[in-house]
């Protein structure tokens, strides 16, 4: 926090910012940094090599339940690739393309945003009439076709995510930016000589951060769905490299051989979605812009 | 009401106007293909000579823009080509999905809205109770549940750990589907085979509950956080003020205000439940648009996955549109006096 | 017959786990037929009155001491049912913003429909009752009306609407909470006559609340003055008015500009406690800053005595033990007159004209803001524009301060006209404006230190050190303490924040300051304090000023020459004496009319016609 400016009320008075304190905030946070770390500590904690077969241990159960050895601890699938190790690679993909897609669509749609609420007028209409065309096509359908278009490959998945959902953060971010630009204090910056690079970044920016980082986490979440749902329908990453969408679209062939190798990759695209939504909702509560505005 | 008629004109004008962009859009993006059309028509042995003719007769040595122009009228003539893979018309491939994926949609829609507004009550009856907590962090992880996780959760449930209901395609094995309307619940019923309509229904409830579910958490939410802001307004406190019921508060004015940002939402959500119908179908081998769309992409049938996208499109505007007119009837203050 | 008594009443609250009182050993008794006035500034908890009343008020606030009763029951120990059942029928309110007082999408027939079935009316007779009720109420085309929604009518219109709703039952007490704050200036003064027809007719009680002393002398019967939670002064209007035995009312009267005369301000220090700090305080709240305060008043609350107790029970009562020694209290010299150069006009403004166009590709309407202005402005001079909302004045003043471009027309500031190219700069360098909403005016995110000194940064590069220095001389000008420096805007009053808004404006040394209406909305104490700020900025730092508002005694005290717009024009220009004393165009003689008489035993124009 630099002595001028705050993107929170100034009088709280604990070492820790409020956002920082809230459970919410802390519990997600404490999820997505368990799973970020098991996705760059894979090669360390993955027992096997992921796409080792093993066409002799096929469709064991895990390691509880009888039929299990604890040299898989949630079994095999049905080429005796270990569940585990192949959960943990997976969580690797989902990760990057989390990050990097979530920030990549942020940084487009954020641009975008500002530069449309801000000048109106024109620019205004036809970022907004950008904005409406794209958002006519169903996402899941857009991101196939951009795949089928593009290829297959991790740059293309991440490029394909940002290229459908940049849109969403530009709709939502421009709804504020407006709000805000119509303040009078953004008209005073502009009379005391601010230009306009210098008035979006120091007047209107601070306003719509709070907003901008609560989407980017929500973001998050969504991105890893989408790319569970492209790799389920094959068309995403190369096979060879696990992803959890692959992993569901095996298990549900083999479904009556062997349930737990579908609910595994479920449930762990649940907790990793379920870490980023609470940790956005958190975010959302603490830095919510109208509460630090408002108190008069 | 005669004032909205130009505006609601304007809508649908700018909606086409939309969909040509779409579709041109659509064009440009399939024919960055790393693949040849052409050469996955032919035999594997095909000869140089017989792909480059094959190219010709399909028309891809053209400039981007004549082909376009060419593909978007015989599409106006309702020419949708012929499906590489398939080797039969895509108009009536699209033609015999579409009604099964309107239908799966509409339900789970229905769903969806009546589940997010009973939610979405509830969330607001408990707001600053003891339970809110707990109902507050349920429609969390209702919201971290996307819909083909869903289908796969009920699929495990449902289909196999109880096996109460069946969870591939339309009709059971030995019923022959009536082909009136394409919507099965309407055609059994007009046939008068009350049996096959409670059939279409069974196989039905898993996947459009899938889908309603997955999209109700967002519904209930908006639908909570409005009547928050409702409350807020001074129009509420002087209808208190008036002596006007709790109950006649909620229904008559709170409502009618705060459904109106939930309806749009609703718009909205329209289109992403209408693409998530793609997932649910592959997961339930429901046959519907998806279905032919994912075979289509692993095979990379050109024709269809055009027609089909354009398809998805063209459904998506229409909703939006009506949902958008709607939108202007009930809300009083779009109309400019 | 008393029909509202409300004996030692008391609401309180809980903050940061203290009980704290917001409304102290409240009494008083308003018998049938009459009007009663609650006079306070914000924050002094007249709402609060109005809310206990209804018994709807605010979540954490709970009557905790006396009662109120009415027609005899006890409002507080009534069964919520009942006391349901007087509201909208024997009670009925007018609320403040009438705009969002109805139900946005529900036509108004509809909303009047349910209200006359909660009373009683018989379906077949309702649409005949709604059409009498805005007969009565001076509304044309009452059918047409009906069909209408609430934001297709102007304010004046809606509350006119909203008083044919409270009248509708024929209701024994009608409880007015500020009904024309929100209102243009020559409204207001039909509407609070309308209240006044109305309540002659249905000789109904009527609880008048308004932060306006003059308006509550001319149509209320007795006033109560509330000051920081407590009944401060209670008699009839007149002696109140005429004679008043608290030092807080009559520095209240002082504080306001008169209007046919130029006498000082009488501007309070510091302003009302806030809400946390009553209950800290022993003693009378006033103490601290009343001209006469002496340690005894801060001892213990003082009580309600007679004024002029040697004429007998006059029934005005004033808490407070030093009552005659207020009549001592004077305003101070009136402020001498300022020097106008006669040199050639540092702002020239000429058939300056702004359009607005609207609508998309198929319909394109244009509206006419500001239609052919013609004025001049020489240094140190301060000249007034007053208008209603719609006139006009707030987009000259964006059109001269370059927030929007004219359409056609001429300016020049200090010689230098628009067309020069280096025009841009040079506005900025002599032209700020201080804007009117301090809320919106201040970003929340940026410390007082930095929002004071803003023009130096955007100037080049200059340092937290000498930043931090240049914001503390500036507010020392303005009359801010120095630890506000590091403050935010949401830690500081509505007063402190214009004070923070003007520093701003001065802080690059312009020579011309442009004002949209930057004291309404502020309590007249905190008001008075601002408009001798500007009186005394003026004489050190020399710099002109367009005061644009649509409050005409503030005008009147502060500018040499005053301009009248409405719907764009400027209808009539001249010092303000003379057109206050003498006004040529009808418009101007319809919005002075609008205002109160200083004198409560004059008659008021605006009541009449």
């Amino acid at each position: 926090m630099s002595a001028w400016t705050s993107t929170s009320r100034g009088a709280s008075k604990s070492a820790w910012p409020a956002w920082l304190r809230s459970p919410r905030v802390l519990a997600g946070l404490a999820v997505v940094s368990a799973i970020a770390l098991i996705a760059l500590a894979a090669p360390l904690l993955a027992p096997h090599d992921p796409n080792e077969q093993n066409l002799v241990a096929t469709f064991l159960p895990p390691a509880w339940a009888n039929g299990g050895e604890a040299a898989f601890p949630l079994g095999t699938d049905s080429l005796g690739r270990c569940t585990l190790s192949r959960l943990i690679y997976g969580a690797r993909i989902a990760m990057t393309v989390a990050i990097v897609a979530s920030l990549g669509a942020m940084l487009i749609g954020a641009v975008l945003a500002h530069i449309a609420g801000y000048f109106g007028g024109a620019t205004d209409w036809l970022i907004g009439r950008t904005v409406d065309v794209w958002m006519s096509f169903p996402p899941v359908i857009l991101s196939l076709i951009l795949m089928v278009g593009l290829g297959t490959g991790l740059r293309n998945v991440i490029l394909a995510i940002v290229l459908v959902d940049w849109t969403r953060f530009c709709r939502v971010l421009r709804a504020e930016v407006l709000v805000v630009t119509r303040r009078d204090y953004v008209a005073a910056a502009r009379l005391v000589g601010f230009s306009h690079w210098r008035t979006i970044t120091r007047e209107i920016l601070p306003a719509t951060l709070p907003l901008l980082i609560t989407l980017v986490s929500l973001e998050m979440g969504i991105a890893v769905i989408v790319e569970a749902i492209l790799s389920f329908v094959g068309m995403s990453v190369e096979p060879t490299i696990p992803t959890w969408g692959q992993m569901i679209a095996d298990a549900r062939q083999f479904i009556y051989d062997s349930p737990w190798n579908l609910t595994f990759p479920i449930l762990a695209i649940f907790v990793t979605v379920l870490g980023f939504n609470v940790l956005g909702d958190g975010l959302r509560r603490t830095l919510d812009v109208r509460l630090t505005e408002s108190r008069a | 009401m005669t004032s909205i008629l130009p505006l609601i004109a304007r809508r649908i004008l700018v909606s086409l106007v939309i969909l040509v962009i779409v579709s041109a859009l659509l064009f440009c993006i399939l024919r960055l293909l790393p693949v040849d059309p052409a050469a996955m028509s032919l035999p594997p042995n095909a000869t140089l000579a017989e792909i480059e003719a094959k190219r010709r007769e399909m028309g891809l040595d053209l400039p981007l823009f004549r082909q376009y122009l060419i593909w978007a009228g015989e599409v106006l003539r309702g020419d949708f080509g012929a499906s590489i893979h398939f080797r039969r018309g895509v108009a009536g491939l699209v033609g015999s999905t579409l009604p099964a994926t309107v239908e799966l949609a509409a339900l789970a829609m229905l769903i969806a809205g009546a589940l997010g507004i009973a939610g979405g009550l509830t969330l607001f009856h408990v707001r600053g109770t003891r339970k809110e907590p707990i109902a507050d962090a349920g429609s969390i992880v209702l919201l971290s549940l996307p819909e083909f996780l869903w289908g796969l959760f009920f699929i495990l449930l449902f289909g196999v750990a109880l096996g109460l209901l069946p969870f591939t395609g339309r009709l059971s094995a030995g019923f022959e589907r009536p082909i009136i309307t394409g919507f099965l619940l309407i055609d059994t019923l007009l046939i008068g085979r009350p049996d096959m309509f409670v059939d279409a229904m069974k196989h039905m409830i898993l996947p459009a509950f899938a889908l309603g579910i997955a999209f109700s958490p967002t519904i209930m939410r908006v639908l909570r956080s409005s009547l928050i802001d409702v409350y807020q307004e001074d129009y509420i406190h002087q209808a208190r003020l008036r002596g006007l019921s709790e109950r006649r508060i909620l229904l008559h004015h709170a409502l009618k205000n705060a459904i109106l940002p939930t309806l749009s939402l609703m718009g909205v959500q329209f289109g992403f439940l209408f693409g998530g119908t793609l997932l649910i179908e592959v997961i339930y081998s429901y046959p519907g648009m998806g279905n032919l769309m994912v075979d289509a992409v692993r095979n990379a049938d050109l024709p269809i996955i055009q027609a089909v996208g354009l398809t998805y499109c063209v459904v998506v505007l229409v909703i939006n549109t009506a949902v958008d007119a709607l939108y202007l009837v009930l809300n009083p203050k779009l109309r400019v006096a | 017959m008393s029909l509202l008594v409300a004996d030692k009443l008391t609401v309180s609250t809980t903050l940061d786990g203290a009980h704290v009182p917001v409304l102290r050993d409240l009494s008083f008794s308003l018998q049938g037929g009459k009007v009663l006035g609650l006079v306070g500034e914000s924050g002094a908890g007249k709402s609060m009155v109005g809310r206990a009343v209804a018994q709807l008020l605010p979540a954490g606030f709970a009557v905790s001491g006396g009662s109120l009763a009415f027609a005899g029951a006890d409002l507080v120990a009534m069964a919520a049912e009942a006391r349901r059942n007087l509201l909208g029928r024997a009670i009925a309110f007018i609320p403040q913003e009438p705009l969002s007082a109805l139900n946005p999408v529900l036509t108004i027939a509809a909303q009047f429909n349910e209200h006359l079935a909660r009373i009683g009316v018989a379906a077949r007779e309702r649409r005949e009752r709604m059409l009498a009720a805005f007969d009565a109420v001076h509304l044309p085309r009452g059918a047409e009306l009906l069909t209408r929604y609430p934001h297709q009518l102007s304010g004046g219109m809606c509350q006119r609407v909203l008083i044919a709703f409270a009248f509708a039952s024929h209701p024994k007490l009608v409880i007015a909470d500020e009904p024309t704050t929100a209102l243009d200036v020559t409204i207001q003064a039909r509407i609070v006559r309308l209240i006044a027809e109305m309540q002659e007719r249905e000789d109904t009680a009527v609880l008048f609340i308004t932060h306006d002393l003059r308006l509550a002398a001319q149509v209320c019967d007795d006033i109560l003055v509330l000051y920081a939670g407590r009944a401060v002064e209670y008699g009839p209007a007149r002696k109140v008015f005429a004679a008043p035995g608290h030092p807080y009312t009559r520095c209240l009267q002082l504080a306001n500009p008169a209007m046919h005369a130029r006498r000082g301000l009488y501007a309070l220090p510091e302003r009302m406690p806030g809400l946390r700090a009553y209950a800290g305080i022993p003693g009378c709240a006033f103490a601290p800053r009343c001209p006469h305060g002496v340690d005894a008043c801060r001892a213990a609350p003082p009580p309600l005595v007679e004024v002029g107790a040697a004429q007998g029970a006059t029934g005005h009562v004033a808490a407070c033990i030093r009552a005659p020694l207020t009549s001592q209290i004077a305003a101070p010299a009136e402020p001498p007159p300022e020097a106008v150069a006669a040199a050639a006009p540092i702002l020239a403004v000429a058939n300056l004209t702004k359009r607005f166009t609207s609508g998309g590709l198929l319909r394109r309407s244009a509206f006419t803001a500001v239609n052919d202005v013609s004025f001049t402005l020489r240094a140190n001079e301060f000249v007034g524009i007053v208008g209603e909302s719609g006139s006009g004045k707030s987009t000259l003043a964006r059109l001269i301060v370059g927030l929007e471009a004219p359409s056609a027309g001429r300016i020049a500031i200090a010689g230098v006209e628009a067309s020069d190219p280096a025009f841009a700069a040079h506005r900025r360098r002599h032209v700020q404006m201080v804007f009117q909403d301090p809320q919106s005016a201040l970003n929340p995110r940026r410390r007082v230190a930095s929002i004071v000194t803003q023009p130096l940064e955007a100037a080049g590069h200059i340092g937290w050190e000498e930043r931090l220095a240049r914001a503390g001389l500036l507010l020392g000008e303005i009359g801010l303490p120095a630890d506000a420096a590091l403050r935010f805007p949401a830690q500081l009053s509505g007063g402190q924040r214009q004070r923070v808004n003007i520093a701003r404006a001065l802080c690059a040394l312009p020579r011309i300051l442009i004002a949209d209406e930057i004291v309404s909305g502020l309590d007249v104490s905190v008001q008075a304090q601002l408009l001798n700020l500007l009186a005394a900025l003026r004489r050190e730092r020399h710099f002109a000023m367009l005061f644009i508002s649509h409050d005409l005694s503030v005008v009147r005290y502060l500018c040499d020459r005053v301009l009248v717009m409405t719907r764009g024009e400027v209808v009539e220009a001249g010092p303000t004496e003379q057109v206050f004393a003498a006004p040529a165009h009808e418009y101007t003689r319809a919005l002075l009319a609008a205002v109160p008489p200083d004198d409560p035993a004059e008659v008021w124009e605006g009541l009449r016609a």
